[in-house]
């Protein structure tokens, strides 16, 4: 692979400092092995055991990394990101997904090696050092977001010149919504889910597939994660309901395609396509993984669904249900066609609107990766550019600001969505949960959960 | 700490989950780091290597067992180190479905990369009414032998053989890695550091 080690050395800012660069990733790699065990033996002597959550183990503060980041001493960071960046966006416009994961592992490991040279990062400790690890990880996927997220890519740059790979995820999320659309109508007892009575089944899978969708209001690939998992929290939350849950993946695999089904997901294909290959594999848990391959699994069963695939009991049933959706489809595309005359126009904007809605949980990290505008500019510019101090602190305030209103709104929408599931209980008592939770979505289920049994 | 990726197979009424269950209830190590939902949970065992402490972490994936999602389970056993297939000593096609995932597995991962453990659940309604079995012990047991998998009878319910079939599979992954780290460090009998990344090539963590 002579291709990639020309393209590794025009992205490496620092050929010259090769030896230094090979011991610091030794380093790196044996440290991050540490990390997560340290991190969490640390909080749980904090916490007391009932209160663990996977929040809680793996912490992270993205304001504190850039902090840090814009701190002088780090100016060499700064412009080794900055350079690699530059590179990214002007040698190609497009390169193949694996060319961009090769380059961007590549100057991940290179930079992680960095941290430990130059402060503040320096004399920081394993857990300091993981948090801007996941800072770099963040800042760089925001960035190079448009050109490696598939929807937004296609946007950017003209289609003919888009790799295969890249447009094979598109496809799939097109036929991915086919699907959906094609078997919406079916039944819990057609994908062998245990034949209990659910109760606010719809509910449930309302909140799950809303959890899930928020991935598309997030650029990171550990922000993605984490609608992922949150989504997943709730299914387990139903099956709790139920008793089920000691049943692990007989209950929740049917389940996770029966949410993917009924859930109205943009993107779900190029999403988990991703995470997975953007999201550093180190950082990457065990737990992590295996939800991420349980979303994969999921949508290609989806992807290759036809009648055969799924349990029917009885076959008239089945077929009149079907042909009624079909001719229900048709009439929305009817309609369709004949609301927008220009089809091919409205049937893109279709694709990318999940990509490119704002999330308003995004718009912070937005706003704070935008205070590092000048990574895409010449790596020659003066690290004085930076900005004044005063710039600085106003752009820190607005930013406070913004978090705290859309964390208000987000913790009203929480409320508003586990008032729905559980109509019984006041909505005081729901937000006395949400607070004493720290509104984390699967822990204030459980607990409503418990209550309500 | 060594971790290893197990996989669970079975069909959906052997109690392959159960087994996991008990395991990770009963294990003395409260390191559960499990947080979503018991399709995936994580649990550490101690094994002794000669008086030195090793500690072993599992990691255990488990597959739906409805027919319909027989596809799925690659995702699944995928870079899995070990695999319990798990069958119902009192359900006769339990086994012959348990065989149909020790070949797929023979086929598409191969028998030097992964440890199959063949497991026969429910001994507790067998040891009340010896009616009930359906599989006889010497005749999967045999089996095992012919296949080389590694086989014993539990009881996900009594907690019978459940340690027992942990340890078991720990200790062999284990002899297994040591044999590794050996042959890679050809003779070089320093301490054995089994994540230690190749340094070679200095491109070659990405390669």
């Amino acid at each position: 692979m002579v291709d990639t080690k020309d393209i590794l050395k025009e992205f490496d800012p620092l050929t010259q400092e090769d030896n230094e660069r090979k011991d610091d990733l030794g380093e790196v790699q044996r440290d991050s092995e540490t990390v997560s065990t340290e991190n969490s033996n640390e909080r749980s002597s904090s916490n007391s055991r009932n209160e663990r959550t996977y929040e809680d183990d793996q912490f992270f503060d993205f304001r504190l990394f850039a902090k840090q980041f814009r701190n002088p001493q780090a100016d060499p960071l700064v412009k080794y990101t900055k350079s690699f960046l530059h590179n990214f966006a002007t040698q190609r416009a497009v390169w193949t997904p694996e060319e961009q994961v090769k380059l961007i592992n590549d100057f991940r490991l290179f930079i992680f090696g960095k941290l430990k040279v130059y402060e503040p990062f320096k004399s920081l400790d394993k857990a300091g050092l993981h948090n801007a690890e996941e800072g770099i990880e963040k800042l760089i996927m925001g960035k190079l977001y448009t050109r490696c997220f598939s929807p937004t890519l296609i946007e950017n740059v003209n289609e003919d010149t888009v790799d295969k790979y890249h447009l094979k995820d598109i496809e799939d999320d097109e036929l991915l919504i086919a699907k959906v659309k094609e078997y919406r109508f079916i039944e819990l007892s057609n994908l062998d889910i245990p034949n209990k009575l659910y109760t606010r089944l719809d509910k449930f899978v309302e909140l799950a597939g809303k959890e899930l969708n928020k991935v598309n209001g997030f650029k990171a690939p550990r922000d993605k994660m984490v609608c992922i998992l949150n989504s997943c929290r709730v299914i387990f939350g139903l099956l709790k309901h139920h008793r089920l849950d000691k049943e692990g993946a007989d209950s929740f695999i049917p389940l996770l395609i029966f949410i993917i089904l009924k859930g109205d997901i943009a993107n779900l294909v190029s999403n988990i396509r991703y995470i997975e290959r953007f999201r550093y594999e180190k950082f990457l848990r065990g737990e992590e993984s295996y939800y991420l391959s349980s979303y994969q699994a999921a949508y290609n069963f989806i992807l290759s669904m036809d009648e055969t695939s799924l349990t029917v009991a009885d076959n008239n049933e089945f077929d009149r249900k079907y042909k009624e959706n079909q001719k229900l489809l048709m009439e929305e595309k009817e309609q369709k066609d004949r609301e927008n005359a220009q089809l091919k126009q409205s049937s893109k904007e279709a694709v990318s609107s999940g990509a490119t809605s704002k999330n308003s949980l995004d718009e912070v990290t937005n706003s704070m990766i935008s205070m590092f505008n000048d990574l895409f500019t010449s790596s020659q510019q003066k690290p004085e550019e930076m900005g004044d101090q005063n710039k600085r602190n106003k752009k820190d305030e607005d930013v406070t600001q913004l978090i705290n209103r859309m964390e208000e709104q987000e913790h009203k929408d929480t409320v508003d969505t586990l008032c729905s599931m559980f109509p019984d209980f006041d909505r005081e008592i729901i937000e006395d949960v949400c607070v004493a939770k720290k509104y984390r979505i699967g822990v204030c289920v459980d607990t409503l959960l418990s209550l309500y049994n | 700490m060594l971790q290893f990726k197990l996989v669970l197979l079975g069909d959906s009424s052997v109690g392959k989950s159960s087994i996991v269950n008990r395991f990770v209830k009963d294990s003395f190590e409260d390191l559960r780091e499990s947080t979503i939902g018991a399709a995936f949970l994580s649990q550490t065992i101690k094994l002794n290597d000669n008086g030195k402490e090793v500690i072993v972490k599992f990691e255990i994936w488990d597959t739906a067992g409805q027919e319909r999602y027989k596809s799925l389970a690659p995702m699944y056993y995928r870079n899995a180190n070990a695999a319990l297939v798990v069958y119902d000593i009192t359900e006769l096609d339990s086994l012959n479905k348990a065989k149909t995932w020790v070949e797929e597995l023979k086929n598409k991962v191969g028998d030097d990369n992964i440890v199959i453990y063949l497991v026969g659940n429910k001994l507790d309604v067998c040891e009340k009414d010896s009616s009930k079995r359906l599989v006889s012990l010497e005749g999967a047991k045999e089996y095992a032998k012919e296949q080389g998998l590694l086989f014993i009878e539990t009881s996900a319910k009594t907690g019978a053989n459940i340690k027992e079939t942990f340890q078991e599979i720990g200790e062999k992954l284990y002899d297994i890695k040591k044999t590794e780290v050996n042959t890679d460090l050809d003779g070089n009998t320093g301490e054995i550091e089994i994540s230690k990344p190749s340094t070679n090539d200095t491109t070659s963590c990405c390669s």
